[in-house]
């Protein structure tokens, strides 16, 4: 589950989830819904994804970068994320999705990189919580 | 919100927030702004963000902050730092990712009035040749080694390939090309994100904008910009592209683990650091160089297929040449005399133009006498600025000036209550043909999200930055 949040120049969003690995997949799938429109993604072909950071934040912002890489490098369209491994220092992922038909796949903003501005990841007691910005 | 900070008015274009030790700052910050837009700066952050940039380790000078300023992540936009060339650091959010973001305007052999009626065939044409890029791939693809040579030449590897004239490349910010790029720095990835991306203007509030001269301030200046009232002219607002932007992701990676080995702490992690002549400073430089000329490179093939559209519309002889080709988001070492003298410094822009005064030896013998052009675009359909560098500029702020109008609402309060229709149709009405490859990519530029573009130049006009030459409006306008 993911809400986009505001900033003067950018935009943000917050995922939430009751556990670490599933905020992680949260958490890229806002990414995916704010770069495309997440719907009419078939899963025609599976990736691994992984990342690794010296703390939770830069392990999110890391991981967020591979996704990020995916989508606009290997323009990927993701349909679903499943973390496979995770610890506090990396993370591993199978993912869906296809290759980006811009026929198919309407592509809604370009982002620039995944920032370290105001970040957070938290634990409200029910459900960990992130807020990222994105630099568009 | 900044409204925390204490002010202090030194004249009546010029705010200081003096130096906090408590706060880690080590120098003051200095503010360049009306005192209307200093109460809509307050609003954000980017004050706070200004004062975290006083505590890099090795800053020349105040944290400087150009009248267009805004919040940005680590660095605000709009701010300016120089750091010690001996002693100081490096900061990829110094330059922000994307890599020699910048401006290029163009000058045509055709009138406002011979545009005119041919407006949305131009804008239709110059839409279909020169794509944003959002969905997919450039009208160049390029393989690896070839990139790196693109990487190694910038604008002048463009021109040698056939996308330009010999001298296109006279007239852009170091002629198009950073010594000392090492493709070798940049990784795969960034390669792989660029590859196919030159001639694309990205999205965001990147654009291209088909104006015309509504007004001449400083005939001498237009002259040698070889300007006149009522001439079409072309601006291209854009960068490095998923390149430059990968560059900027890697190193910030590696910055926030180098940091910890130098003993270096900063208040954002965004404005992770490292000393420039560190491995991980000179790499990160090398990078930063190759992302930079990939930029030019971009901007130069951009201005190759506007020529073929605009010969497409006009015929085939109409001429159409490069003014001036300027940067905003980048770290070069300069020699500055508010270092001083011979002292050099690694000067940040992030969101600030260069702007060097006449008889700087940087400049290319046209522009010695008026000074170097400072482009300045401003929201969507308003109106954008041609100024020329002051010596006030060289004295006081590292040699640069402002890059824009500057953002003043969020994208989503921008859309808020509005639609893309609606928008399309009120620029229509007022002349303006609107083309976007994205579906939010009108709403989010709306003019109203920008502070006053005017307000901003008079600023930097009158705190003898920059002067005034031409105030320029739109006709055309594409998107990403």
């Amino acid at each position: 589950m993911f809400e986009i949040l505001e900033h003067p120049a950018d935009v943000g969003f917050r995922a939430m989830a009751p556990s670490l690995p599933e905020l992680f997949e949260a958490a890229a799938e806002a990414l995916v819904a704010v770069v495309l429109d997440p719907v009419n993604i078939r899963p025609a072909r599976a990736v691994t994804l992984s990342a690794e950071g010296d703390s939770r934040e830069s392990l999110l912002v890391n991981w967020l970068s591979e996704v990020l890489y995916w989508l606009d490098g290997e323009r990927f369209a993701f349909c679903g994320f499943k973390v496979r491994e995770f610890d506090s220092g990396r993370i591993t992922a199978d993912a869906q999705g296809e290759r980006r038909d811009p026929a198919r796949h309407e592509i809604r903003l370009v982002v620039k990189g995944i920032t370290y501005h105001q970040l957070k990841i938290e634990n409200s007691g029910r459900n960990w919580i992130c807020e990222v910005y994105l630099d568009v | 919100m900044s409204e925390e900070f204490e002010l202090q008015p030194i004249d009546e274009f010029r705010f200081r927030i003096p130096r906090n030790e408590a706060r880690g700052m080590r120098t003051d910050v200095v503010v360049y702004a009306s005192r209307r837009l200093i109460e809509q700066i307050r609003r954000d952050q980017s004050l706070e963000q200004a004062v975290n940039v006083a505590a890099l380790p090795g800053i020349v000078g105040p944290s400087l902050a150009m009248p267009d300023i805004h919040q940005g992540y680590g660095f605000p936009i709009g701010g300016v730092a120089a750091l010690d060339w001996n002693h100081g650091v490096v900061s990829p959010g110094g330059v922000g990712f994307d890599i020699n973001c910048g401006v290029r305007l163009v000058r045509t052999a055709v009138s406002v009035d011979e545009a005119r009626p041919k407006i949305r065939d131009l804008v239709n044409q110059v839409f279909r040749d020169i794509p944003c890029g959002a969905g997919g791939e450039g009208p160049i693809t390029l393989d690896h080694p070839e990139l790196d040579r693109v990487l190694a030449g910038g604008a002048a590897r463009m021109v040698e390939q056939g996308f330009g004239e010999p001298r296109d490349t006279e007239f852009a910010e170091e002629r198009g090309c950073l010594a000392e790029a090492d493709p070798g720095k940049v990784s795969v990835r960034a390669k792989t994100r660029g590859r196919c991306q030159l001639g694309t203007i990205g999205s965001g509030n990147h654009f291209l904008e088909i104006q015309y001269v509504e007004k001449i301030h400083h005939p001498a200046a237009a002259r040698a910009m070889n300007l006149e009232k009522d001439q079409i002219v072309v601006l291209i607002h854009c960068g490095s592209r998923g390149l430059g932007h990968q560059v900027c992701t890697d190193y910030l990676a590696q910055m926030g683990e180098a940091m910890k080995k130098y003993g270096i702490a900063v208040p954002d992690r965004q404005l992770a650091c490292v000393p420039i002549h560190s491995p991980e400073g000179q790499s990160y430089l090398a990078a930063m160089r190759a992302a930079a000329n990939f930029a030019w490179a971009n901007r130069q093939a951009i201005l190759h297929f506007l020529r073929l559209s605009f010969r497409k519309i006009f015929g085939s002889g109409t001429q159409i040449d490069l003014i001036y080709d300027v940067c905003h988001n980048i770290a070069k070492r300069e020699s500055n005399p508010l270092a001083g003298g011979a002292r050099d410094v690694l000067v940040h822009r992030k969101g600030a133009t260069r702007g060097f005064p006449a008889h700087h030896p940087d400049l290319p013998a046209a522009y010695r006498e008026v000074g170097q052009p400072v482009l300045v675009p401003g929201s969507m359909g308003t109106a954008s600025w041609i100024l020329a560098g002051s010596e006030g500029a060289l004295r006081n702020t590292f040699g640069s000036v402002c890059h824009g109008a500057g953002r003043l609402l969020s994208r989503t309060a921008a859309k808020k209550g509005r639609n893309a229709q609606e928008i399309r149709k009120q620029l229509e009405s007022a002349g303006i043909i609107v083309r976007s490859e994205t579906r939010d990519g009108i709403l989010e530029e709306i003019p109203e999200a920008y502070k006053d573009v005017d307000e901003v130049i008079e600023v930097v006009h009158r705190a003898g930055l920059a002067y005034k030459v031409a105030r320029l409006r739109p006709l055309g306008v594409i998107k990403g």
